[in-house]
């Protein structure tokens, strides 16, 4: 006997098929055939010689039209992992990186998502030269930064929480750093992970379905990647109910093989990584899981992973010592060095960003010129409209790649609004273009450089922002109001809430964008006052968020406390004020993050809405950004941007950390 | 003062394995102060020896084991395992932890197995091997539980087990068997003895912290005994009972209470309680974390006791339940509110202590709070600075900025929480826990 291999079983596995295998070998064959065709449509050329993407609205696309949206969202999630293991580990890991990498995650996941798209793009566009792998990209991208910061952040909490009492076991077992990841850290960061991939790709089918329609430059029209959100899009402006219909069931199904194939498999599997004492009551269960654990052929193809993995040349054996748990308290010389060149180096980096930034947005005056404050240069091709674009070209007046024509521009053309031919004129009065009657005094006036924003868009800009920021507080109160009775009473009766929780984080996964045009029939037919049928869209997709949270704080109430409370006869307000609102609150204010997030996202899209030739326009900063969305990042973009990141991270910080402060420290129920 | 504890040379005790030399371990607190925690620590640790470490909380045990093991740096000394110096956990030494600190995710004999994967041993040796220190360790059976499905002593045979499989030369036990249940320590305890005497272990050399005297005296050779704050070596006891030692045994019985004795002598009591002699008026004296409640239990069952007024401290302890940690700081607070004295292992009630005893519930407020006044500045100092303040109110933080001029911030907390504690049960003043705020009673107190 070989001392070395004692079970060359392990070492060979033999295909030992079970009667499961019935079901487990054809799945695997069909997955990977799905994911192989999926990469050749998203491989194919594309180039400016290729026609227009578009899609075709007979339903019998659409499971070729989801295969892709999966495939999509797939990849995203694979890149936020990848993402989160790099970035979120080396945040966790050097206190130089953290200074940098914490902060800028923060800013970036206050950014509205969808702003992404334009940003990107071009850049990606350039990457996969001639392939369809550019657009791909781009809206692989978008949902990526829909999904990654809440994964990163939980990741690099649960890195920096690792009991101690566990580091120092590893420390004397002498685990490398890198066994040390693996064995340790990602065991311990596994389930708060994957609950926040979970609630990522819940929220991710929103904006699969806002960025598949992409606009290129250079291109007259928008283009239609094959998938279910551009199928959406292409219904809405032919207004087709039956293709509305047809893709909202296409979207369910996705969703509940999602949940069924992936997700609870996943979970169950997980709950082996729950650092907890005791074993839980009620322990996740996964129907898939089950039937993968009996398949002999998933087990030998874990087996084969095991080989492989053994095989890989572990760390030679060492007579060093380990590494010391605790930080070197008494820093080097030569650290505070490196520390005060690096920190001087971040500082010197950040300023320039902004400077960098702040000469993009406003040119390099900066928005002022001989001490004076620049006008705006407004475009004055309102619609974005290519063929008055054509028609001001004609006369001289060029239009850029993305349709703009600015006010600057005409003037030029035209000797400061002297020389207007008839048939300019005729143009310039046309409804679609916006030049101000006197165009010769509006000449006058120095304005910003063409394409650049003035000082006075920046406060317009802020006053939009504090309309839609109006608009989120209103409307979460409202849900709140509305779902907290309706969740604590769900909460109190465990039957319902058994069948109501799935349904409530289906909902919250089921993209409500898809539901937007239901609204515009209605408001357009029956004249609807629009501030107060339009804006409670935003909060359509986000309220479910604060739903199961309620339930799931309410049924989390131990039975002692309402009993208690029984016995001492709460009734009434007293019985809201004295242990519900008390108890649920900290899972409130994890939906209250979620839902706020989610609808300042959401602004974005549901500020401008149309159906067929209807469109519905809400003033405020998500629409401000959708107008701007050009096909190619533009300074207004970039203020819409920059203003809605700068708004929602001083709501985080004045709002929500409070109340996240107040729960954690006050209504903890453990 | 540098004395080397070293083993006397008697038979079956080798050459020094682990050494510590002039070891100081300074914490930095938050407010940026230095707190000396170990302080000038010598200690040899022999073949075939079993030394414990013996001290009450605080006292640093648990940081000089990690010293020791090289989890933590000594901020000045060295610690040198078979003649290398000792800069991170040595290939060689092993560590059992309180909390058996065990990877959840990883089955038992995965954990097992986890000790002897950095060794580059092939896999079927190390199956091999952890199959076997499995079943030394009667775990047999349950190789493929998770601990989370395990009762806490079979949690800390598998702590044992990870530990024993790399073949340790030296194993180091940090308060191995404190978070089991007693019976299930026992048993625990007397395997690893068994293991020991009959050599089925290759260690050859064993360091347990402990803050039990009876575990530390069935299971040692040789007892160092730990002072608090800052944390120093007092005393050294040699115990060559005869094992397996029999706690009844009188012998057993007297070097219990040699111990007790000594943990009890002046140098080695609480701070606090040697500096009401000392500096009577500072508001940086240090308080036993204790509840009145407690305090005045104890005293009821001295003056209740065979021997009215006056008891042996390992037999009240016996009596009692009570482990060092949970009796020294209730005779440390007796003492220090004046109602009892410890003298040589044993505690005798003075005669405020007595009358304390025997009053009802209203009269042991009055008396509390009249002893708090004199003998507790901090006390006296709250009542001042409340009755000079028109509303008769000052936040708490107020006080702790106070404490943290002499104290870390964590001592800061746990002194102004027993104060607190102390001066509400002697309704010297209230406090309001929402608003953080300290006030005087209403009717003036």
């Amino acid at each position: 006997m070989r001392a070395t291999f004692p079970d060359t079983g392990v070492l060979r596995p033999r295909l030992k098929l079970t009667p499961w295998d019935v079901v487990v070998v054809p799945l695997v064959i069909v997955v990977i055939l799905l994911l192989t065709i999926a990469f050749q449509g998203a491989a194919q050329p594309f180039d400016a010689a290729t026609p227009d993407l578009t899609v075709s609205l007979d339903p019998l696309n659409l499971p070729y039209y989801g295969l892709r949206t999966v495939f999509r969202m797939f990849l995203a999630v694979l890149l936020s992992l990848l993402f989160t293991f790099t970035v979120a580990t080396l945040a966790a890991k050097s206190r130089r990186a953290e200074v940098v990498i914490i902060p800028a995650l923060d800013f970036l996941q206050s950014l509205p998502i969808l702003g992404f798209l334009t940003v990107t793009t071009a850049i990606f566009l350039g990457v996969f030269r001639g392939s369809l792998l550019g657009l791909e990209a781009a809206s692989i991208f978008a949902i990526f930064t829909s999904q990654v910061w809440n994964m990163a952040f939980s990741f690099y909490h649960s890195l920096i929480t690792v009991p101690r009492e566990l580091r120092e076991a590893a420390a004397v077992l002498r685990l490398s750093p890198w066994q040390k990841f693996w064995k340790l850290e990602v065991p311990f960061a596994m389930p708060s992970l994957i609950w926040n991939t979970m609630m990522s790709v819940s929220g991710g089918w929103f904006f699969v379905v806002a960025s598949e329609v992409i606009a290129v430059v250079g291109r007259d029209n928008d283009q239609y990647l094959p998938g279910v959100g551009s199928y959406i899009a292409l219904a809405i402006e032919q207004a087709d109910i039956a293709a509305m219909v047809y893709a909202g069931l296409t979207l369910l199904v996705i969703i509940l093989i999602y949940d069924q194939l992936i997700f609870r498999p996943i979970v169950a599997w997980s709950e082996k990584f729950k650092f907890e004492q005791s074993e839980a009551q009620e322990v996740a269960q996964s129907w898939m899981l089950r039937l993968l654990q009996r398949s002999g052929f998933a087990g030998s193809l874990s087996a084969i992973g095991a080989v492989i993995r053994r095989r890989i040349p572990t760390f030679p054996v060492s007579e060093a010592p380990g590494s010391r748990v605790e930080a070197q308290s008494e820093s080097r010389a030569i650290d505070r060095v490196l520390d005060r060149v690096w920190y001087g180096f971040v500082i010197a980096v950040t300023l320039w960003a902004v400077w960098f930034l702040a000469t993009y947005m406003f040119g390099p005056g900066l928005g002022f010129e001989n001490g004076r404050v620049l006008a705006a240069n407004p475009n004055v091709n309102t619609d974005l409209s290519p063929e008055i674009a054509r028609q001001f070209a004609t006369f001289g007046v060029t239009a850029n790649p993305d349709q703009t024509v600015w006010l600057s521009d005409v003037c030029a053309a035209t000797a400061g609004g002297t020389q207007v031919s008839a048939e300019l004129a005729a143009l310039l009065r046309h409804e679609r273009v916006n030049v101000p009657d006197d165009l010769v005094a509006a000449c006058a006036v120095p304005m910003a450089p063409a394409g650049k924003v003035a000082w006075s868009e920046v406060w317009e800009c802020l006053w939009l922002g504090l309309l839609t920021t109006m608009r989120v507080v209103l409307w979460i109160g409202i849900s709140t109001l509305v779902w907290t009775p309706i969740g604590v009473w769900i909460g109190l009766r465990p039957r319902v809430a058994q069948f109501v929780q799935p349904l409530a984080q289906f909902a919250a996964a089921f993209p409500a964008n898809l539901l937007f045009p239901v609204a515009v029939v209605l408001i357009a037919t029956y004249a609807l006052p629009q501030d107060l049928f339009q804006a409670p869209l935003m909060i359509l997709g986000a309220q479910w968020y604060i739903l199961f949270n309620v339930i799931a704080g309410t049924v989390s109430i131990p039975n002692d406390l309402k009993e208690a409370a029984q016995v001492l006869g709460l009734r009434g307000w007293a019985w809201w004020r004295k242990l519900i609102i008390p108890a649920i609150f900290p899972a409130f204010v994890t939906g209250g993050i979620t839902a706020s997030g989610g609808s300042w996202n959401a602004s974005i899209v549901s500020e401008i809405v149309s159906w067929g030739s209807t469109t519905l326009t809400l003033s405020g900063l998500g629409a401000y950004i959708a107008y701007w969305s050009t096909g190619e990042f533009n300074p207004h973009v970039g203020l819409g941007m920059l203003i809605m990141g700068l708004l929602v991270l001083a709501f985080n910080r004045l709002f929500w950390r409070r109340l996240y402060l107040l729960a954690e420290t006050r209504f903890r129920l453990d | 003062m540098a004395i080397a504890f070293t083993p006397k040379t008697t038979a079956g005790i080798g050459k020094v394995i682990l050494s510590a030399r002039n070891l100081h371990k300074i914490f930095k607190t938050p407010e940026g102060n230095d707190l000396l925690v170990l302080d000038n620590i010598n200690l040899e640790l022999a073949e075939g020896e079993i030394v414990a470490l013996l001290g009450r909380s605080g006292s640093g045990k648990s940081t000089l084991l990690r010293c020791l093991i090289g989890l933590v740096s000594p901020s000045s000394g060295e610690v040198r395992y078979r003649n290398r110096l000792v800069t991170g956990p040595m290939p060689g030494m092993a560590m059992v932890f309180q909390s058996f600190a065990l990877f959840p995710w990883l089955t038992v004999l995965e954990n097992v197995e986890l000790g002897l994967e950095t060794q580059g041993i092939p896999e079927g040796e190390r199956r091999r091997r952890a199959l076997a220190a499995i079943d030394l360790i009667g775990l047999d059976g349950f190789e493929s539980a998770y601990p989370k499905e395990l009762s806490g002593g079979m949690r800390q045979r598998v702590g044992f087990a990870r530990a024993l499989v790399t073949n340790p030369d030296v194993l180091l036990m940090d308060e191995p068997f404190s978070a089991l249940d007693v019976l299930t320590a026992e048993n625990l305890r007397a395997e690893l003895l068994d293991l020991w005497e009959a050599r089925r272990i290759p260690t050859k050399a064993i360091l347990i912290v402990t803050h039990n005297i009876e575990e530390a005296v069935l299971m040692a050779d040789r007892v160092l005994i730990l002072s608090s704050n800052p944390g120093r070596i007092i005393s050294s006891q040699q115990i060559d009972l005869p094992r397996p030692r029999d706690r009844n045994d009188p012998a057993f019985l007297a070097t219990v209470e040699t111990i007790y004795r000594a943990m009890t002598a002046p140098a080695a009591a609480f701070t606090g309680a040697t500096a009401v002699a000392i500096d009577h008026d500072s508001l940086g004296m240090r308080l036993p974390v204790v509840e009145v409640a407690r305090v005045i239990g104890l005293i009821e069952r001295i003056d209740a006791g065979p021997d009215r007024g006056r008891s042996d401290l390992p037999a009240l302890a016996a009596d009692m339940q009570l482990e060092v940690d949970d009796l020294f700081p209730i005779t440390d607070a007796a003492e220090l509110l004046g109602f009892a004295q410890v003298r040589e292992g044993d505690i005798i009630l003075l005669p405020e202590g007595v009358k304390l005893a025997r009053s009802d519930i209203q009269e042991r407020k009055m008396i509390v709070a009249e002893h708090l006044m004199n003998r507790v500045p901090l006390v006296a100092h709250i009542r001042r600075v409340l009755a000079n303040r028109p509303d008769h109110r000052a936040p708490r933080e107020r006080f702790l900025v106070e404490l943290e001029d002499f104290m870390g911030a964590e001592e800061a907390e746990r002194t102004l929480d027993t104060v607190i504690d102390w001066g509400r049960y002697a309704e010297l003043f209230e406090y309001d826990v929402r608003e953080e705020r300290l006030r005087l009673p209403e009717n003036g107190g």
